[in-house]
């Protein structure tokens, strides 16, 4: 049929099938700024203005819209220059992958035109539509406060740090006064709070624009899905609705048979080859348990059969019909009964080996000692002992897994995805399609959000797979459903925590027993049970310590990556249990942490023993060191800014007004680690252009958390130019140094120091050049900045002349230089966690009214960055401590698989959050840098736990706060 | 979405019911729910959008809404009574609300609608058309008929309403949520989350005829308890039982 509306202000005619959405016509007229979510349009990523009204295109009709007005943010870009709400959201950092961002600038321009100034309410509500992972919407909302400043006719303000004065000597605590006002800005500010020990600097540590803000805020191509292939097909894949059977027979004669029917794959000719989908490094860690179709489902959403088609309906027509005939086995989902008599065996088959003990589902036994852990306990003056169950939670990132993969002109793999690790998954993709590492091609795009789910070879196997069967390129792209159950959650665990405690208040020994649930597939299984256990048993000083833990196999979800892997999972674990003892001892909390916490100069006895590749029992003759840590200046920061003293105010925490409500304040410290020692590595090349700019190419992956600009002010500030002059590109395995991708916090840590060692490079032999056009001796003698390099004596030449000089005129070179860096160090980032909520006693329901975290990260290359991932984390955080769930039937089925029945926080729920950023210099890391990613994610869901206890004596030690959960602890308490 | 063969827009009432009539063919308003699911089965679209049937009309103590009137312009347009406005504005967030229409929700009655809930403390009248003929009835008898299409709603203004609810967070669509009404003659209740659709009680003693189904969201013991819980609330937030 044909329709014919007016786009962004021309009339078009349009043709279009009646099945389609709006949402499907406009990508195809090149409207890439409108963006999947999901097919119920709740992500709101495919907004459009429909007559001026914000709406999700996917659940429009393309027919609905004949004869009607369709705005896409292609209508601001008229030209180079940005349109006055673009140019908000890039100043104020209000993007991150910047999936959505389109979206939100459609809403800004249709409420200001309506109203030229928006309170935050309003705002929220505009933005209630378009779902964030990212921001926690804190700074989209200061975006369209700026927009309508301007759009008002004002200067745009600078969007800058504020500087807070230190309260401590950055080692000893204070008393807070509560009578001391905390620094007063809106919530998008960071507040700084600089260190004496940090060097000054030009370009890092300060707010720059992100430098894909161009391309985000305009909407232009950018994501795996905005580049236009021809031939295109497209794959849907058949899943299991069994939690557990065995495949006895495909038929799919007919599927192949439908017109429009490329290809149909399973086990039945895809060849086996296991494997471990994990994306870690080589080798990755066994047991090696995947194939790419299997003769056995494992889990509801298991791969069956995948099929290449024309269109999507196609594809899926032809799924429905290749006829499956099942064995169903029985199925387990509880981790406490995976081992149990008569649980089912979840890897029966031969080919998969280095599990545990098969029969018992257990994969993985862990077992790390410090001490004597037993004796400690026997003379301990009060031993404690308490369990935890955290649950199963997606990562939701609002791009859904999406990969293409082509044969190009010399027939090599080329595969353009979503990922967060581009040369791992080339080297796993490789022997699975039968090529060659050399052969095989990954280019990761930008990432509409990760957060770990991304960290998998999930589905690029299966692309590869069809675009070598059509020999056409093959695009897969995950339906929301599917992203909940057929991609990667994180992991469920039940924890036990035993300390014992001397008459002083010292821990003298703590252990922690762990049974983790890898659901059917190993992939990070062992990885995250041991961050677990590191996290768990890392933040406080002990002689004496255990880790003790199975990882078993069940039929739920495939577990895997998430961003804070298991540190979010023990640290809920460890903070209740330390706020407990506290308690039971009847000191303050903070206090008897602060006894027993961490400190510079002490040992982390327990790391080195929990490696990605094994546990190693043999005592070391030295062990790390903590280096840098400004937790006290963030517990002074923090609690001053929350209101500290008022937990135990009677008068506060219940309110005469309000007789349902009691009130609390939680607290949780929080310390995690920077990058895998002697594994994580980055590499980078810097070249010098004519102009006297930089090519900058780096393996790094940058998600959306800025890791490009923050690599790109290192360099910046190692060669004296501003960040524009450095043009950064990430990362294609054929074009950019290796890097073992975005995890682990280790992107600013690591692939920064490699870019400071090629910038270094470049900067030795720029001083040579300039040496010889300046006649000087000395090169060494010879600065740096401003685009120029400067003599002693004054005197300078250009960076530009420079590279004409070497390029064209004379003993002609390429200026460039490379690095690269693995660590032996892992520099704890440290954090205060703190929430101020509210219970209504009579319904359980739990409102969080305000988080702070103060968070040393050592320095923050970019405080604006740096402070979006901390909100974005800590709201994240707080949907796994209060309402996210991946809920499963009896049967195996989650019953909850859309945005909504699983909620993800909207805008205009959110809790005011406040960030600090305390300074210290950390000498590994690059101009005194630690991680700061994933720390954010740790302290939250027990510091909601402590909150509620603080406001009801409520001990709730299962995930999520859920409001029945709530009140049925209220009612036992 | 659904497998659409065919899509019609009808320009009269009469057409638009004489292609309801016909096998697999099924009423669009806005798309939110019909768009949005994702049944392959094969339908053909009628689109209710060029029969002229939005808009806000006031009549003294009533006001009328036409049943493809948006629920976002149900919550910008303050003669339509606050809880109504506030209920349209919960029910779904800025980018589907735009879509959504008055007579989508009221067809579908979802059980946990609050504007389905707000409507029937506000005495909504529905005024459809059908295979039968034009019908004005009480919602709280039934939404629409089958096979027919809802033309508009009228509401009573007077009177003061409150609402509670209790959800996962503060947006969350209730588990269960309570809806009062207090007029000069008497006090309505509405509970949702505790029936198959938004039902109302008896303010004086609200979970006696009550037998919610649980989910994953509340078990049903605890739905009751919600409903007592939040029915005394609004019942007292406004002036007390009848």
């Amino acid at each position: 049929m044909k329709i014919t509306l007016e786009l962004n202000g021309v009339s078009r005619t349009l043709e279009c099938q009646v099945h389609e959405s709006l949402f499907r016509v406009l990508r195809r007229e090149g409207m890439v700024s409108v963006r999947f979510g999901s097919a119920s349009g709740e992500t709101g990523a495919s907004a459009v203005l429909l007559d001026g009204r914000l709406a999700s295109s996917e659940v429009i009709l393309a027919a609905q819209a004949e004869g009607h007005s369709v705005t896409t943010v292609e209508s601001l870009n008229t030209d180079s220059s940005l349109h006055p709400i673009q140019a908000a959201f890039a100043a104020t950092g209000a993007m991150q992958s910047g999936y959505s961002t389109p979206a939100m600038v459609l809403g800004t321009l249709a409420l200001l035109e309506a109203d030229p100034d928006p309170d935050d309410e309003t705002i929220r509500d505009m933005l209630s539509g378009i779902l964030d992972r990212e921001t926690a919407y804190v700074k989209p909302v200061a975006a369209v406060r700026q927009a309508a400043s301007v759009l008002r006719g004002a200067e745009a303000e600078p969007f800058r740090p504020l500087i807070t004065e230190a309260m401590t000597d950055g080692r000893n605590p204070v008393d807070v006064d509560p009578a001391d006002p905390a620094p007063d800005a809106p919530s998008a500010v960071p507040r700084l709070v600089p260190s004496r020990d940090v060097p000054p600097t030009s370009v890092v540590g300060q707010p720059e624009v992100k430098v894909d803000a161009l391309r985000l805020v305009k909407g232009n191509p950018a994501f795996t899905a905005d580049f236009e292939t021809r031939g295109l097909l497209h794959a849907k894949v058949l899943r299991s609705p069994h939690a557990h059977a065995r495949i006895t027979a495909i038929d799919d004669s007919a599927a192949r048979a439908l017109p429009g029917v490329h290809a149909v794959l399973h086990h039945g000719n895809v060849e086996r080859i296991k494997y471990a989908s994990g994306g870690q490094s080589y080798p990755n860690p066994k047991p090696y348990d995947q194939v790419s179709f299997d003769d056995k489902v494992r889990h509801v959403g298991d791969r069956v059969a995948a099929v290449a088609a024309d269109t999507p309906e196609i594809a899926e027509e032809a799924c429905r019909l290749i006829q499956v005939d099942y064995e169903v086995l029985p199925a387990v989902f509880d981790e406490l009964e995976a081992g149990g008599e008569g649980a089912p065996v979840v890897h029966d088959e031969a080919d998969t080996v280095d599990i545990a003990d098969r029969e018992n589902n257990l994969v993985h036994h862990i077992y790390a000692q410090r001490g004597d852990v037993d004796a400690a306990l026997a003379s301990a003056e009060k031993v404690y002992e308490q369990t935890f169950r955290v649950h199963q939670v997606q990562q939701c990132p609002i791009e859904p897994h999406i990969s293409v993969a082509w044969l190009d002109s010399d027939e090599r793999m080329v595969v353009r995805t979503a990922t967060q690790v581009p040369f791992h998954t080339r080297r796993m993709l490789a022997p699975l399609i039968g090529m060659d590492i050399k052969d095989v091609r990954v280019i990761k795009p930008r990432i509409g959000g990760g957060f770990g789910v991304k960290q998998e070879m999930l589905i690029e196997d299966i692309v590869a797979h069809l675009a070598i069967a059509t020999r056409r390129p093959v695009q897969l792209e995950l339906t929301r459903a599917e992203e909940f159950y057929a991609s990667r959650t994180r992991h469920p665990q039940t924890l036990t925590y035993r300390t014992g405690i001397d008459v002083d208040g010292n821990l003298v020994a703590q252990e922690l027993r762990l049974v983790g649930n890898t659901g059917p597939y190993g992939t990070h299984g062992y990885t995250v049970q041991v961050v677990s256990g590191l996290r768990g048993l890392s933040s406080y000083n002990c002689d004496n310590k255990r880790f003790d833990c199975d990882v078993v196999y069940t039929n739920i979800p495939v577990p895997g990556a998430y961003r804070g892997y298991g540190g979010p999972q023990a640290l809920f674990g460890l903070e209740a249990h330390m706020e407990d003892i506290a308690l039971d001892l009847g000191v303050d909390p903070i206090d008897f942490r602060r006894r027993n916490w961490v400190k510079v100069g002490d040992e982390m006895n327990i790391a080195p023993h929990l490696g990605e590749q094994g546990t190693t029992e043999e005592v070391l003759d030295e062990y790390p060191r903590i280096a840098s840590n400004g937790i006290e200046e963030c517990v002074a920061q923090g609690a001053r800014a929350i209101g500290w003293h008022r937990r135990l105010d009677s008068s506060w925490r219940e309110p005469v007004e309000r007789p349902n409500i009691r009130r609390g304040l939680g607290f949780a410290f929080c310390m995690h680690g920077t990058a895998i020692p002697f594994l994580d590595m980055g590499g980078c090349s810097i070249k010098l252009n004519d102009d006297g700019s930089f090519n900058m190419l780096v393996g790094a992956t940058d998600l959306g958390t800025g890791a490009d600009t923050v690599l790109g002010q290192i360099a910046a500030e190692v060669l004296g130019v501003p960040l524009n002059d450095i043009k950064v590109y990430s990362s294609d395995t054929d074009v950019t140094p290796f890097d073992t991708g975005a995890y682990a916090s280790s992107t600013t840590y690591i692939s920064g120091t490699a870019v400071k060692k090629a910038a270094d490079v470049v900067r030795m032999r720029l001083k040579e050049r300039a040496a010889m056009l300046l006649g000087i001796e000395a090169p060494c003698s010879i600065e740096l900045r401003d685009r120029k390099a400067w003599a002693p004596d004054g005197r300078s030449v250009s960076l530009a002349e420079i590279a004409l000089d070497s390029l064209h005129l004379n003993e002609q070179e390429q200026i460039m230089g490379t690095g690269s860096h693995v660590s032996p160090d892992c520099p704890p980032p440290f954090a205060a966690q703190f929430v101020e909520l509210e219970v209504d006693i009579d319904t359980g329901q739990v409102t969080v009214v305000k988080m702070v975290m103060a968070v040393d990260c050592g320095v923050a290359i970019n405080p604006i960055t740096a402070s979006g991932q901390v909100e974005g984390g800590m709201l994240q955080a707080l949907g796994y401590a209060h309402c996210e769930e991946i809920v499963l039937d009896g049967d195996g089925t989650m019953v909850n698989p859309s945005f909504g029945p699983y909620p993800i926080y909207r805008a205009d729920e959110t809790p005011e959050t406040e960030v600090f950023l305390v300074q210290t210099m950390e000498d590994s890391g690059p101009f005194g840098a630690k991680a700061v990613a994933e720390i954010p994610k740790d302290g939250v869901a027990p510091a909601v736990r402590n909150a509620i206890l603080n406001a009801t004596g409520a001990r709730i030690n299962e995930l999520p706060f859920t409001p029945e959960r709530v009140h049925r602890a209220l009612h036992r308490t | 979405m659904p497998r659409a063969l065919t899509y019609h827009r009808p320009a009269s009432l009469d057409d638009a019911l004489a292609l309801l009539a016909l096998e697999d063919h099924v009423p669009l308003g806005g798309g939110t729910i019909l768009n949005a699911d994702d049944d392959p089965t094969p339908v053909a679209m009628v689109d209710l959008q060029a029969l002229d049937l939005g808009g806000i009309t006031p009549d003294g103590d009533e006001v009328t809404i036409g049943a493809t009137t948006s629920l976002q312009e149900i919550a910008n347009d303050d003669r339509v009574p606050e809880v109504i406005r506030r209920a349209a504005r919960a029910e779904l967030p800025s980018t589907l609300r735009t879509l959504a229409t008055l007579g989508g929700t009221v067809a579908a009655a979802g059980p946990d609608s609050l504007l389905f809930a707000a409507l029937l403390v506000h005495e909504a009248r529905v005024d459809s058309v059908g295979p039968d003929g034009k019908s004005d009835h009480a919602l709280a008898d039934r939404p629409v008929s089958s096979g027919g299409l809802v033309v508009s709603v009228s509401v009573a203004t007077d009177g003061f309403s409150t609402h509670e609810g209790t959800g996962r967070t503060p947006a969350d669509t209730p588990i269960v949520s309570a809806t009062a009404r207090r007029t000069d003659q008497r006090m309505l209740l509405a509970l949702t989350g505790v029936a198959d659709r938004p039902t109302l009680v008896d303010p004086n003693d609200p979970t006696a005829s009550l037998d919610p189904v649980g989910d994953f969201r509340g078990s049903a013991g605890y739905r009751l308890h919600l409903a007592g819980v939040l029915a005394a609330r609004v019942v007292t937030a406004s002036g007390g039982g009848t």
